[in-house]
């Protein structure tokens, strides 16, 4: 028995060193390689890229979180940092910043992308290369393209609210996205995608800076309650492949997102039978069906919107909303407004950019394989800018509020 | 280091130390038939011990019948010992009317053991062994002279704790009665709960100084035979000089040495007891200690409480896995906060990574050495917080607070973070009922947070990999140490990670018992099965 356990004992001492032996030779290959603290660590949230001559020049916003954090007000400085490369190529002027920045550059909590218009007109296909093959950039970060004024720029300008700028992107363009219908969200990886596809191009919301530059980039821009400058969303940017050609206004990009049924919260108004005042609709859900037909050898699509909405405002005074007539009145010419936003859309594109933004291709790709292949190569120069669109709209009213009649006729009598 | 010394010299008092190791007569030496003989052996070989009393009385039909009587006092009854000479006393004197015995001695023996000590277990002694045993555990021995046998009585009863609560494993609900030092108390107390002839009592004598009574019991036809017979020859195995305490046992029985992990199960409840000899395992009780063993104890025992069983049973199920996540959290708290901060920080929402960064900004030293100082310093205070002197235990928490909270943080020693992912951590640790289990993955914490600062999430998923892959080749009592887990047993699940209610626990674990595995009739809500 003794023998036995002066065996096991050898047995122990002998796996404990082979354990031991094996995490010494693991430790050289593989230990703390990728290891960084917490405060080792800039965190970017926002990026921008311009285009200077030949070169690239990147524009990161890095959170300081001992400012965004602080209880007591901290240090008085701004909550985020910039800073700025130039390089040949992008990884280069990312690598360059090292120069200025006291930290590591760390990607994966990037919030936005700004591309600057410029660049975008050239070409952003470079660009993307970088940020999909990185392996610290999510894919889930939003793309917007400036509108007369520089990526550098945007980032620069000091936010109300939002400490951080590229927060307040983030979160504005979300939220104006499900509640006002002109912006979009677009992740990197859509944007590759709808790039890639030839029956869909891809659209960027478009960024712009209103008011005073100068003073925006200045903390005197948030002590205000009114902010001397503001960064605004604006329109739809659409592209051809990975070039910028054109934008679309408010009202067409709106009836984009119709057609696109991305639509989720929406307001719409239409003038007063006899005019002065407006009813609002509040579009509270959507739901669009697009398809692709093949009507005497042509392509065809049908488009078939189904809204649903409240009454949210009356500011009219002979409106009887107690009349089923009045309701069907309504809707009626809501109908005929929504169609509007769409064929406006659809004819701009149509007339002037001849792309396919809308993915009418990729909806008879879905249902005419076969027909596509054939088309597919002449699509968008002979057969979208001639393509028959049909649309129905069927909106619906559901309530009135928490009033039936306005007040304003009760006035009027 | 044998002395040996003259054992006719009484002037060598001074020597009673060493006189203690003589070994003047051997221990099956018999007694002698001379009573001042071998009073005279007694206390050479006691070293003249102060609490070794001896009364001599001249008893019999003419009064000239020497009778001594030896106890140790403070091991005795008073009450017993007084009764006992009041009895030699005064019943003895007419010994003299059984023909048939050899000498005036031996009738005086038999009359003793007949007739006067009533009330006593007696025994007979032959040899000094067996007189030091009896008189040593706090029998009283009557010795005659010219009779070479003695007589020991049942006199015990010395000072014991009382059965109190236990301290150790707490319920809301349940028995309040905890086991005490003296083994006969103990085995009582499980005899109260199971009234049934089967359930055996074995007794040993381990450790050839102390003689400490060692108790094995279980229930006949439910315990595995195999099982009992492996623990008698682990027992019987042990060659040491003392127990002082049931852990000895453990160390010496238990299957594997090198683990974290215990492979018996401590308990101080009577009803936990009662519960396993139930499902057919095996206690073993240590005189002198409140803690009885149970074998065999596999991994999930150590994770269930004796209130699981007296709650509800979706209450106790509920509170299972509470204790679950608990586990979890004690096992990888830390590790997992240094594995996500330094090498995954993508996996934190945005406004949190900015936060922790925040806290982080003037902390001088990697999240790991954070984590190990606080870590050990929860430690220290725990183990403080056990051994110092209950007086002074606010002073310690007070610093203890201010230490790991509050100051820590406000120097820039440590982030806030840590200190809440420390307290979970310390709190998680206590959520286990077996304290033994939590220590065990207290332990394993540390190499976790090792493999966490060096390989990441990847360094815990191999821990935790390696930790499995040892759990599952644990035993206990030969089996495994897994069961129902390890071996995937479907029957014995409904008692493992959930408790299903009474009436569904039907049948006893598998491997436990080869016999006897239905609980017998048990009274169903429904419809009873007939």
């Amino acid at each position: 028995m003794i023998r036995s356990t002066e065996k096991g004992m050898g047995m122990m001492i002998r796996r404990a060193s082979a354990i031991v032996l094996i995490l010494a030779m693991i430790m050289p290959l593989a230990g703390c390689w990728s290891r960084k603290e917490l405060n080792q660590l800039a965190i970017a949230v926002g990026a921008g890229i311009d285009k200077k001559g030949d070169h690239y020049r990147l524009s990161i916003q890095v959170v300081d979180p001992g400012e965004v954090a602080s209880k007591n007000g901290g240090a008085n400085r701004a909550a985020a940092t910039l800073f700025t490369a130039e390089a040949e190529t992008v990884f280069e002027a990312a690598r360059k910043m090292s120069r200025v920045a006291p930290r590591k550059i760390y990607f994966s909590h990037l919030r936005m992308f700004v591309i600057d218009e410029i660049l975008a007109k050239e070409g952003i296909g470079p660009v993307l290369d970088f940020l999909s093959r990185d392996h610290e950039f999510r894919t889930d970060f939003y793309i917007v393209v400036t509108r007369d004024s520089t990526a550098e720029d945007v980032l620069k300008i000091m936010t109300p609210l939002e400490d951080i700028p590229a927060n307040k992107l983030y979160f504005s363009l979300e939220s104006s996205e499900k509640n006002w219908s002109p912006s979009l969200t677009v992740t990197l990886d859509e944007l590759i995608q709808d790039m890639t596809l030839k029956g869909k191009q891809p659209v960027l919301t478009g960024l712009k800076i209103t008011g005073d530059k100068k003073v925006g980039k200045t903390k005197r821009n948030i002590e205000n309650i009114e902010t001397y400058s503001k960064l605004q969303y604006s329109g739809l940017a659409v592209f051809k492949a990975d070039k910028l050609i054109g934008w679309l206004n408010d009202t067409q990009s709106k009836g984009y997102n119709y057609i696109r049924g991305l639509v989720q919260s929406s307001v719409g108004h239409v003038p007063c039978e006899n005019g002065g005042g407006n009813v609002v609709t509040e579009i509270i859900r959507t739901k669009t069906d697009m398809k692709g037909l093949i009507q005497k050898g042509q392509p065809l699509i049908k488009i078939s919107v189904y809204i649903e909405g409240n009454v949210a405002e009356v500011s009219c005074s002979d409106l009887d909303l107690n009349k089923e007539s009045s309701i069907f009145e309504i809707e009626k010419r809501d109908e005929e407004s929504i169609k509007g936003f769409m064929l406006s859309a659809i004819k701009k594109t149509q007339e002037d950019f001849k792309v396919d933004t809308f993915g009418f291709g990729e909806a008879i790709r879905r249902t005419h394989p076969a027909f596509w292949k054939t088309i597919k190569e002449d699509w968008e120069e002979r057969y979208f800018p001639e393509l028959p669109v049909h649309i129905t709209v069927d909106f619906k009213i559901r309530r009135l509020g928490t009033v039936n009649n306005s007040f304003l006729k009760d006035m009027e009598e | 280091m044998r002395y040996r010394t003259n054992p006719i010299d009484k002037t060598k008092l001074a020597q009673s130390l060493n006189n203690r190791r003589q070994e003047a007569a051997g221990p099956e030496h018999g007694l002698d038939a001379s009573l001042s003989h071998n009073l005279q052996q007694i206390k050479q070989t006691l070293g003249y011990s102060a609490d070794i009393v001896i009364r001599e009385v001249r008893t019999g039909p003419d009064g000239n019948q020497a009778i001594a009587l030896l106890y140790t006092d403070g091991l005795v009854d008073r009450q017993v010992i007084i009764g006992h000479m009041e009895s030699l006393m005064l019943d003895t004197a007419p010994a003299n009317n059984c023909g048939q015995e050899s000498s005036v001695g031996a009738s005086i023996a038999s009359k003793l053991r007949q007739e006067v000590l009533k009330n006593a277990e007696i025994q007979d002694i032959t040899t000094f062994d067996a007189l030091y045993h009896a008189l040593l555990s706090g029998d009283a021995v009557i010795l005659i002279d010219g009779h070479a046998q003695g007589i020991a009585a049942g006199a015990k009863g010395w000072s014991d704790r009382g059965i109190m609560e236990p301290t150790t494993e707490n319920v809301v609900r349940g028995p309040r009665e905890g086991f005490t030092e003296t083994i006969r108390t103990n085995t009582a107390m499980i005899r109260r709960k199971i009234k049934d002839p089967n359930l055996w009592l074995e007794t040993k004598q381990i450790g050839n100084v102390t003689r400490t009574e060692i108790g094995i019991m279980y229930i006949k036809n439910i315990a595995n035979d195999g099982i009992v017979k492996e623990v008698h020859t682990r027992l019987d195995r042990i060659k040491t000089d003392g127990i002082l305490e049931s852990g000895y046992i453990e160390e010496f029985i238990q299957d594997s040495t090198f683990t974290p992990f215990p492979t018996l199960y401590s308990t101080e409840r009577p009803d936990v007891i009662a519960a396993e000899l139930l499902e057919g395992k095996i206690a073993i009780l240590v005189d002198g200690t409140p803690f009885v063993l149970v074998a065999p104890a596999p991994f999930v025992s150590f994770l269930h409480s004796a209130e699981d069983y007296y709650q509800r049973s979706d209450i106790s199920s509920f509170i299972r896995i509470l204790r679950y996540i608990g586990i979890f959290i004690s096992l990888l708290g830390p590790s997992l906060y240094v594995s996500i901060t330094t090498f995954h920080q993508e996996m934190l929402p945005t406004e949190l990574l900015i936060g922790l960064a925040a806290q982080r900004e003037r902390v001088p030293f990697p999240a790991f050495i954070e984590a190990i100082m606080m870590e050990v310093t929860f430690e220290i205070l725990r183990e403080a917080g056990i051994r110092m002197p209950k007086s002074i235990g606010s002073a310690v928490s007070i610093v203890g607070t201010l230490v790991i909270g509050q100051a820590a943080v406000e120097a820039g020693i440590i982030s806030s973070v840590m200190v809440i992912v420390v307290s979970i951590t310390a709190i998680s640790s206590f959520v286990m009922p077996a304290y033994n289990v939590s220590i065990a993955f207290r332990m394993l914490r540390f190499p976790l947070m090792f493999l966490a600062a060096s390989f990441g999430l990847f360094g815990i998923v191999v821990g935790i990999i390696a930790l499995i892959l040892h759990l599952c080749s644990l035993r206990t009592f030969g089996i495994p140490y897994m069961t129902p887990l390890g071996p995937l047993i479907p029957t014995d699940m409904k008692d493992t990670l959930f408790r299903l209610p009474h009436w569904m626990l039907t049948t006893r674990p598998r491997l436990l018992n080869q016999q006897n595995t239905k609980r017998g009739k048990q009274s169903q809500p429904k419809k009873s099965r007939q």
